[in-house]
């Protein structure tokens, strides 16, 4: 049985295709201003990879900010509960999942069976995720995929507020003007991320075993200052920016399940 | 007690707002108010297909600018008194004895906390911000109505809203002890229920003698009884919808108390009908949620209920525990020999003791509240809890961590909302409160 996961995120659409809880191929694009016309092209990629057509999937499950907006979708999932899924597929044994997206970080604890059970999301403000990261760069002059190991040559790390993007970077200008090192600064930007996305984890209860997806989980710079926050090692999968999609995929098993019984 | 000097001549906090300025602004925010009371109403006429015939009284005292603005306006000219209130700490049964009007005068306009900018900082709660633009523009006809405003000083925010609104209003602060389970804090509290009874009978010009306020103690009483049947109805498989039940339960503080327990028990047995019918108001496998915090006003702050009983998957309120809902006339006024000081303390007893608000504390911290929302759990069958809190509402956000673990202890899953007097936020809101509903319906199916 086929069955899709559409992911629907403020910056990028993400697909999973999936068959028989094994996943086939993955897809994503930028949602630009047009997000149901980004999944359609995403999604005739992913099955074009693997040689299927939209009417060989049994069920779609839209997750994302823009789930309401996906096409063919047969249902919809929340984002939390698409993590969940997607966290208990991937490590078993891990009962508390971190989601770092580009507007919004979330933490979501599980139980034994996958299911979520509680959860916290982040303040309004995007300080905690991954357009931080990227008026950051902007500030430092770096491109977005540079200020992650440039942050790992710090030595320490100069303390910013991370309560507000903007207040961020009046923060970060200030280093700057301080003539603090880019390195330095740098690590600042993720230690301070890091700090909020921890204490989210405190609220919500800390598990050793912990996994990090989305967008944000490619950074380095995130990482290290995450784990040093946490004292533990996160677990990453191999593609933590489909996680959505994968657990809106395997909502879709389950329920294409269901409908069959 | 302290009476704020009532010196219109100098505003101290109040900007001059042009008349015409005035005038623009409040018939724009009015136009706006008369829509969203009128899709709120139609959404949740659709929302319960087999709403209660009853329910349509409500649908028309709920307009703020309708029906019971002319009513008190012609009490008015036959010379009664309208007494405001911003807290259910004031004793509503001493007004009632002085035969002036009661009537609540927060404000649930989201387009004046915005005016309300112009006075104080962003970062205080919106409910103060947007009551302070309410009088600004003279929105609210219940507060423009009011003759004298009753100010509990609980929060920082009512507080200080008492001062700002004394620039144009005679305002009678009542001061609250925070520590309330002392013989000496009930003392005192007491002192303050007598000394309000004074100012009340100063303005009204109406004595308070055992007579008329042992009728007055009886009209809630009998109000009191009509509120509990109601939420009794809500124990069950739902025949009423929370927001249903939140309008009713909030129309109190500004509709007559009499007609209002008359259309409540009329309700009431239409629902007990509903019951043996089995006509369901939705599924009865709708997970059941509570909510607590912040208080929520009609007409604009209804947000959250709509997200709630809109939702994908819906939910259904069953039972809340806000000032603005199932707090208003939860506890009715116990008295034994009905003698003058014996109703006074027992009017004091009610208002203060029973309450569960976060501007107290005591040695065991406000283990009131706790009580009352694991009871209610319990009682209601509550299956989660919406935690709603307010940008700037420190008491309601400082509590949330011992709640929550009051919750925990009775694996009662917990949501913390926050969220401002704005509609922009409205998608946010939803992602999160339908990630809630939907794990309430995972915990279920399994």
């Amino acid at each position: 049985m086929i069955t899709v996961g559409m992911d629907l995120g403020t910056q990028r659409v993400k697909v999973v295709t999936l068959k028989d809880n094994v996943v086939l191929s993955r897809e994503q694009a930028f949602s630009g201003f047009d997000p149901t016309k980004a999944v359609e092209q995403a999604l005739e990629e992913a099955l074009k990879k693997v040689n299927l057509k939209t009417s060989d999937v049994a069920y779609f499950v839209a997750t994302g900010s823009a789930m309401d907006m996906a096409p063919h979708a047969n249902s919809t999932v929340s984002m939390m509960g698409a993590d969940a899924k997607a966290g208990f597929y991937l490590f078993p044994k891990a009962r508390t999942i971190i989601d770092v997206g580009a507007e919004e970080a979330r933490a979501i604890k599980c139980d034994g069976r996958g299911i979520m059970v509680d959860f916290i999301v982040n303040e309004r403000c995007a300080a905690g995720a991954g357009t931080f990261i990227e008026a950051m760069a902007r500030a430092l002059e770096v491109k977005l995929d540079e200020i992650g190991p440039l942050s790992l040559k710090a030595e320490r790390a100069s303390p910013i507020n991370a309560s507000c993007v903007i207040f961020g970077e009046s923060d970060v200008v200030s280093l700057i003007h301080r003539q603090e090192s880019k390195p330095e600064i740098a690590r600042a930007v993720f230690d301070a991320m890091a700090d909020r996305i921890s204490s989210m984890i405190h609220r919500l209860g800390v598990n050793p075993e912990v996994i990090l997806v989305g967008g944000v989980a490619r950074d380095v710079g995130f990482i290290a200052s995450l784990n040093r926050k946490l004292g533990v090692d996160v677990l990453i999968p191999e593609y933590p920016e489909f996680a959505g999609a994968l657990g809106a995929a395997l909502t879709a098993a389950s329920r294409a399940k269901e409908g069959q019984k | 007690m302290r009476k704020v000097k009532n010196d219109k001549t100098e505003k101290k906090f109040m900007p001059e707002i042009p008349r015409k300025e005035m005038d623009e602004l409040r018939n724009s925010v009015k136009a706006a108010s008369e829509k969203v009371i009128a899709e709120n109403i139609e959404r949740m006429k659709t929302a319960d297909p087999n709403r209660s015939e009853a329910m349509k009284y409500f649908d028309e005292i709920a307009n703020l600018f309708g029906q019971r603005q002319k009513e008190i306006e012609a009490e008015k000219e036959k010379g009664k008194k309208v007494i405001g209130y911003m807290c259910l700490f004031a004793p509503t049964e001493l007004i009632l004895a002085a035969d002036a009007i009661p009537v609540r005068v927060n404000s649930g306009w989201y387009d004046t906390s915005k005016l309300g900018d112009r006075v104080v900082p962003v970062e205080v709660c919106p409910v103060i911000r947007s009551t302070i633009g309410a009088k600004m523009i003279e929105l609210s006809p219940f507060l423009e109505q009011s003759d004298a405003l009753i100010s509990v000083l609980t929060c920082d925010g009512m507080t200080k809203l008492s001062e700002i609104l004394s620039d144009t209003k005679t305002v009678w602060g009542m001061n609250v002890p925070r520590i309330k389970d002392s013989e000496h804090s009930l003392r005192f509290w007491n002192d303050e229920i007598r000394l309000m009874k004074t100012q009340i009978e100063g303005l009204t010009g109406n004595k308070i003698n055992r007579k008329n306020l042992k009728e007055a103690i009886e009209i809630t009483q009998r109000a009191t009884k009509a509120f509990r049947r109601l939420q009794d109805l809500r124990k069950g498989p739902p025949v009423i919808m929370g927001r249903d039940a939140m309008l009713v339960n909030q129309a109190y503080s500004w509709d007559d108390k009499k007609r209002w327990t008359e259309k409540t028990e009329t309700l009431c047995d239409e629902l007990e009908k509903r019951v043996q019918s089995k006509k369901w108001a939705c599924p009865p496998d709708t997970p059941r949620v509570m909510l607590t915090g912040t208080p929520m006003f009609w007409p604009d702050n209804w947000k959250l209920p709509t997200l709630v009983e809109e939702g994908n998957p819906k939910g259904i309120i069953v039972a809340d525990e806000l000032c603005s809902g199932e707090r208003i006339l939860n506890d009715p006024v116990g008295v034994d020999e009905w003698s003058m000081d014996d109703m006074l303390n027992a009017i004091g007893d009610r208002h203060l003791m029973a309450s569960t608000c976060p501007c107290f504390t005591s040695k065991d911290g406000n283990e009131d509240r706790i009580n009352w929302l694991v009871n209610k759990v319990k009682e209601v069958d509550v299956q989660g809890v919406i935690y709603y809190v307010v940008r700037g509402c420190m008491l309601y956000a400082m509590e949330y961590t011992k709640i929550k673990k009051a919750l925990d202890k009775i694996n009662i899953p917990v949501y913390y909302l926050d969220t401002e007097y704005t509609r922009e936020d409205v998608g946010q809101m939803k992602t999160r409160v339908e990630a809630f509903l939907e794990m309430l319906t995972a915990r279920v199916d399994f």
